[in-house]
């Protein structure tokens, strides 16, 4: 899950990790007393999960002068889908220079990678596209606690050794909050000093529990109602419903129906061991949306029972044609229920898929 | 075959549950048809003396290792505890645990790897169902029956989509040497890089297929590194950015991971892609 720009970069501050003077406000009313502290400049900052909220008109400069009548324009915005309801206002940096520093994930060396850069501020990804050796890199052997002095030298080179410090915060804070990803960009110099100038941190989501978050914020309402019954589930923007089991195979499932020139609406993977009561939730949740015309059901297993899984499709009781592929024990009456009820079961994942891109056509 | 034969013996981590117990039975039926030694032994931590499925259960690895001869484990413990039953695993000795459990924190997974590392033992996983040899052993969860024995190595990040294409495979005549399920977390013990070396010293294994997704890049790495015919799916050309699609693993982070960069490396190491996972049986064809 990521986290909102303030609640990374109280985590930071929580750390050491120096920040701006700031604070944040709910209502362009609540700038009054905060401008108090900020001085005649300050930034306002939108706090949205969106990213390159830049270049979206979400981060602006402003004086005493304009400051309410500008943060209460950033409250009236909509940045890529997201109604801003919170915005950051803080202290005006005279920046000196900017830094890139971040710690991921390494899934080839299964390690945190720390990446730093001199050419900060800029985003990442056409940094690392455009001047790859501006991007320095070093992987951190995991029973470390601490990133080592030579490995700091070498990443910093010639910049300001104050950085060492900022790096093995900002370490802890990954290791610490089960982080996936914790990046300062940038990483601002000023005369008096060195600045988080933004903070980003992802929380991974098999850890929100023991890092006491409660609830996956990244998740629309449809996606959280399928998180209470366990099944993955992604809105898309297409036409077409589908329901599979595993996450390969109801992938494999939505690149099918592209393949033949069909659009799909959801990604829903039910898991294992779909039962009548799993399988009757999944058709229901699934035909909830709209722009979904007709469903797919893909299921394959060892395990899977397809007769349950045919009584629960049944049961669902919904609007759309339901389509189905079922490979499993009780293949034989799965079958039979189904086309006793007026139901379409066919044999393999390429019928489905084709019948069901022929249906919305 | 790969990482174990039938005289290999195994121990189910996470016996008591409802999982390990009906895997321990199935794994055990497996062992039976084949002439392999199967399950030996179940742990609980503080359900020793228990059975399941005709298998004494210990409270820990090294105590059951007491009793019994065992090269491998299979986890099914919960997520919270399963990077533990990890390094148990390696501390007591194995040279092989699987873990099937899904949702460990990656933290916890990382830190498990590099402690099995120091230990010499291999680690499949997390989040996957196992490994099936046919006609051999079968440590994990796998149906049997879509399988036959033959030549053909498969290795995926998947579990279902792994069991359709080996389900295409054997309907086209071509049997399987071992299936590794490595697991759908971004982060995971034996990728495809150190399974594809594997298979290079097994004699039974004449080409692979490689059951890539979106997220990472430890397909195009595996491909690099490999010395034996390859051919690849690559699942998620229809997956958009920063979402997560069923697995932990599978997302396309900071413009990187698409299927479609993924596919266009591996075409460009000359390893075929089929579109579509039927395509897999003509595409080992053409390679064999």
């Amino acid at each position: 899950m990521k986290l909102l720009e303030h609640e990374a970069r109280n985590i930071f501050a929580e750390y050491g990790i120096p920040v701006p003077e700031g604070e944040v406000i709910r209502s362009p009313g609540e700038l009054g007393a905060v401008m108090e502290k900020l001085g005649d400049r300050f930034v306002l900052k939108a706090q949205v999960e969106v990213g390159g909220r830049g270049k979206k008109g979400g981060v602006i400069v402003a004086d005493r002068s304009n400051g309410v009548e500008r943060a209460s324009s950033l409250f009236c915005m909509d940045i890529g889908g997201m109604p801003v309801r919170e915005v950051l206002a803080v202290e005006y940096l005279e920046i000196q220079h900017e830094y890139y520093l971040s710690i991921s994930v390494d899934r080839s060396r299964k390690c945190a990678l720390i990446l730093f850069s001199e050419k900060g501020g800029v985003d990442i990804e056409s940094l690392a596209r455009d001047q790859p050796d501006a991007l320095r890199r070093a992987a951190i052997p995991v029973l470390l606690d601490r990133v080592p002095p030579f490995m700091i030298r070498d990443l910093l080179s010639g910049a300001p050794a104050e950085i060492g410090d900022v790096i093995n915060r900002l370490y802890a804070v990954f290791c610490k909050k089960d982080a996936l990803l914790a990046e300062i960009n940038p990483l601002a110099i000023t005369r008096s000093g060195i600045y988080a100038a933004d903070a980003k941190l992802v929380i991974d989501d098999n850890a929100l529990r023991r890092q006491g978050i409660a609830q996956n914020r990244d998740l629309t309402e449809r996606e959280r109602e399928a998180e209470k019954h366990g099944f993955s589930y992604v809105e898309l923007k297409g036409d077409i419903g589908v329901i599979g089991n595993g996450a390969g195979l109801t992938m494999a499932t939505l690149d099918l129906i592209h393949y033949y020139g069909g659009s799909a609406a959801n990604f829903l993977d039910v898991g294992g061991g779909a039962d009548q009561e799993r399988v009757m939730h999944a058709v229901r949740l699934v035909a909830s949306d709209p722009s979904v015309r007709v469903i797919v059901v893909n299921l394959l297993g060892g395990i899977t029972r397809c007769d349950e899984v045919a009584r629960g499709i049944i049961a669902a009781r919904v609007r759309q044609p339901i389509i189905v592929r079922l490979a499993g024990t009780n293949e034989r009456e799965g079958r039979e229920i189904l086309g006793s009820s007026g139901y379409r079961m066919l044999d393999s994942m390429e019928q489905v898929v084709q019948a069901a891109v022929e249906a919305t056509r | 075959m790969i990482f174990a034969d039938r005289n290999c013996g195994v121990i189910v981590a996470g016996a008591t549950g409802k999982q390990g117990a009906f895997h321990i039975a199935l794994m055990n039926q497996y062992a039976r048809e084949v002439g392999g030694k199967g399950v030996v032994a179940g742990v609980t931590p503080g359900k020793a003396g228990q059975e399941v499925a005709g298998v004494p259960v210990y409270n820990s690895i090294r105590d059951a290792l007491r009793e019994h001869d065992a090269t491998a484990s299979v986890i099914f413990v919960p997520a919270a505890a399963a990077a533990d039953s990890i390094m148990e695993s390696a501390s007591a000795g194995l040279s092989l645990a699987v873990a099937i459990t899904e949702h460990i924190p990656v933290h916890d997974t990382m830190k498990a790897i590099a402690f099995a590392r120091l230990h010499d033992c291999a680690v499949i996983g997390p989040n996957c169902p196992g490994l099936l040899s046919p006609g051999e052993i079968k440590l994990g969860i796998m149906p049997v029956h879509l399988s036959v024995r033959g030549h053909v190595g498969v290795i995926s990040r998947s579990g279902t989509l792994t069991y359709e294409i080996v389900d295409q495979l054997t309907r086209a005549g071509l049997g399987q040497s071992t299936i590794v399920g490595i697991g759908g977390d971004p982060v995971i013990g034996q990728t495809f890089t150190d399974v594809l070396h594997r298979f290079e010293d097994d004699d039974q294994t004449r080409a692979v297929v490689i059951i890539g997704e979106v997220g990472g890049s430890l397909e195009e790495e595996g491909a690099r590194a490999a010395d034996l015919p390859v051919a690849a799916y690559i699942a998620g050309v229809s997956a958009p950015p920063e979402k997560r699609m069923g697995h932990a693993g599978a997302i396309i982070e900071g413009g990187e991971g698409d299927a479609r960069s993924k596919i266009e490396r591996l075409k460009g190491m000359g390893v075929p892609v089929a579109q579509r996972p039927s395509d897999i049986p003509r595409l080992i064809r053409e390679i064999l």
